[in-house]
């Protein structure tokens, strides 16, 4: 039985990816995987903030299921739970506070490490990608020395592409050496202009995004950097990879920066690769699958009965994968600042046709994404199709009130 | 129940800790006057061994004592407090009580308060900037990440500029907590944004847990009164909690526990990595 390994890098784009088409060379390590690679095109995030994304990734469940909760909620299973059951060991890596054991994500793991102890700079508020590499290499050494070891299930996860975008120098250089700015110029840019959800500024936008893309290009490097350990432990061939992002980020698209309660696909559509040594062909998937089926995915490929308690399904074997369409939900906030008096955003993605609901201005949006991929096109009023989608989105709508 | 007294073979390797720890502490005084360091004081049992030790080293060698700092964040315990007051009249110690006044004043000293970021003097209010907040008022709470910024690193920050010191001494510890355990003896703090550069002492990092409380019982050091009633980590009042109650901190399975697991640490450190991430 192989290994399994989750290795999720936080605000992650899909289309920054060189092998989703980004002409930017920013991810040559990533791009050079796709022959071992089963690349998703349409993979959609449950919603557009760690929040409401992780229930996807690690509990295959919605953010609100039982209702706006802060915690994790005890209803919810943890796939690290379903495995530790099993007798596989289960290890967490990761630095985002979200996630972290305050918010009872600590559950089911033998090793959890979340970083909140150590210390960090303004600049750079979470561990870097190669100290959780150092970390991962560590517990992995220790893990497998003497040679006889039970399967195991590791999840990693980066946060280097999360604002507030103060890349180290040599990144800069790579994706524009012309860029002319020092730390506390880019850390300004994050307070008055990130923060801020100031757009207006175009020349300032493509900065940030610039910034954005040298940490892109720096968290390859560090995913290099894993991918030689597992092969330096003799582990990258009985190992399969699942790779993927929790949201992406925004850039002016619709209006605003980051990521907060907005469902285009800017920031829903993550990418997607399960990379696994024994393929000898990259293959391409163009199923519509959701990040609630990576739980189910995990617990396939380690052998297990599917757990009732996930929502989603296995997207492997490929063939057996049925499209059921995606849906998802999360707080329709509008700056970095979560309010009580926020209400939900919903949506609803089935085929090329998406919907989505905001509760608070009881407002719809319908988009085709075939002849429309920026959603700029709201056809609710006049899509033949609108009611049917109202109708299969309707029943989950208010159920974060009713805590069903 | 655990026997109390040491046996010959414990009591020479509490020496060797201590001896090491000792060590430490001589480099640093090769490095840094007494004058530009300071040793930190919360009257918890592993600062209070740090100074204990420091003090050795200064009466052995014929140094001066480095200041001596604690920081009132408004929510200290009144053991606490009587015990820092009866062992600095013991020990000799002029121990500088530092505090952040112009928030007590701001809040009224009331805990759970609202706090006008207007109310608040040009300094606080620029940190208050600095940390990236943009409300116009917050709670008055020692955990909450402004609470916390302003009552204990502004205070310390603004003490270290205005004495001119170079180096801390702080009792951390390896075995404390898994995040720990690559920390160095020493370690320089660039200056930045928020912190004036300096170096962080800390002598007594291979000290466990169960080598604190031999040592404090080998001895006869003081110790406050809330570990005999099953506290095992001392923070702030509201947020600390006994780990067993009525079973002293010694007596308890301090191998396979979590020391820290009676405060509510992480919620301030999820908060504060969550405000310097850009949200709340």
């Amino acid at each position: 039985m192989k290994n399994v390994i989750l290795f999720t890098i936080d605000t992650l784009r899909k289309d920054v990816l060189g092998c989703y088409g980004n002409k930017n060379k920013l991810t040559p390590f990533i791009d050079s995987l796709q022959e071992r690679c089963i690349k998703f095109t349409n993979m959609q995030a449950t919603g557009p903030y760690t929040q409401a994304s992780f229930p996807g990734i690690l509990t295959s469940s919605y953010y609100l299921e039982y209702g706006r909760e802060k915690k994790l909620s005890p209803k919810k299973t943890l796939v690290s739970e379903v495995l530790k059951k099993s007798g596989i060991t289960t290890a967490g890596f990761h630095s985002n506070p979200y996630v972290s054991d305050y918010f009872g994500w600590n559950r089911g793991w033998d090793v959890f490490y979340d970083s909140m102890e150590a210390e960090v700079s303004q600049e750079v508020p979470y561990i870097k990608g190669d100290e959780i590499n150092k970390k991962v290499d560590e517990w992995l050494s220790s893990y497998i020395k003497g040679g006889e070891y039970k399967p195991f299930f590791l999840w990693l996860h980066y946060m280097d592409v999360h604002e507030p975008y103060v890349p180290e120098r040599k990144y800069v250089d790579m994706v524009d050496p012309s860029i002319d700015l020092s730390k506390e110029d880019m850390f300004d840019l994050f307070k008055n202009t990130l923060l801020k959800r100031d757009p207006s500024d175009k020349g300032k936008v493509e900065l940030l995004k610039k910034l954005y893309f040298a940490h892109v290009r720096e968290v390859d490097s560090y995913v290099e950097e894993f991918f030689n350990i597992l092969k330096k432990l003799d582990l990258l061939e009985n190992s399969v990879i699942v790779m993927s992002s929790d949201h992406g980020d925004e850039f002016g698209e619709h209006g605003g920066l980051s990521h907060d309660g907005k469902m285009y696909s800017e920031l829903i559509n993550v990418p997607f690769l399960i990379f696994d040594y024994a393929k000898d062909k990259g293959e391409v998937c163009d199923a519509l699958v959701s990040n609630i089926d990576i739980p189910p995915t995990i617990v396939h490929l380690f052998g297990l009965e599917p757990e009732k308690n996930f929502k989603g399904y296995s997207v492997l074997p490929l063939k057996d994968y049925s499209e059921r369409g995606c849906f998802g939900e999360a707080m329709d906030k509008r700056s970095a600042h979560e309010k009580e008096t926020d209400r939900p955003i919903y949506y609803y993605q089935k085929k090329e046709l998406k919907i989505i609901y905001r509760e608070g201005m009881d407002s719809w949006e319908v988009y085709d994404l075939e002849k429309d991929s920026q959603e700029l096109n709201n056809i609710a009023g006049i899509s033949p199709k609108a009611d049917e989608m109202k109708k299969a989105l309707k029943p989950r709508v208010g159920r974060w009130l009713r805590g069903e | 129940m655990r026997e109390e007294k040491a046996s010959e073979g414990r009591k020479e390797e509490i020496q060797k800790r201590i001896d090491e720890s000792k060590k430490i502490v001589r480099q640093a005084f090769e490095k840094f006057k007494p004058s530009e360091a300071a040793i930190t004081w919360t009257g918890g049992k592993d600062s209070t061994t740090n100074l204990w030790i420091i003090r050795q080293v200064c009466l052995e060698d014929n140094i001066e004592l480095p200041h001596i700092i604690t920081i009132d964040e408004g929510d200290a315990f009144t053991e606490i407090t009587d015990f820092l007051i009866r062992i600095s009249k013991k020990w000799n110690i002029d121990l500088m009580w530092l505090c952040n006044f112009d928030v007590l004043r701001a809040s009224m000293s009331k805990l759970g308060s609202t706090v006008k970021v207007k109310d608040l003097n040009e300094r606080n209010q620029a940190e208050i900037k600095r940390i990236g907040f943009e409300e116009d008022s917050f709670t008055f709470e020692a955990e909450s990440y402004t609470g916390n910024h302003l009552m204990k690193t502004v205070v310390l920050n603004q003490f270290m500029e205005e004495n001119n010191i170079k180096a801390l001494f702080m009792a951390v510890r390896w075995d404390e907590h898994p995040a720990r355990k690559d920390d160095k003896y020493f370690t320089k703090k660039e200056g930045g944004h928020l912190t004036p550069e300096h170096t962080r002492v800390a002598p007594i990092l291979h000290f466990t847990e169960r080598d604190i409380w031999d040592n404090i019982k080998l001895h006869s050091l003081p110790y406050c009164s809330l570990y005999e009633i099953g506290y095992r980590s001392l923070g702030v009042r509201t947020t600390s909690n006994p780990m067993e109650v009525g079973v002293p901190a010694w007596q308890q399975d301090l191998e396979n526990t979590i020391e820290r697991a009676g405060r509510r640490q992480d919620k301030e450190k999820a908060m504060g990595r969550l405000r310097k991430l850009g949200y709340m």
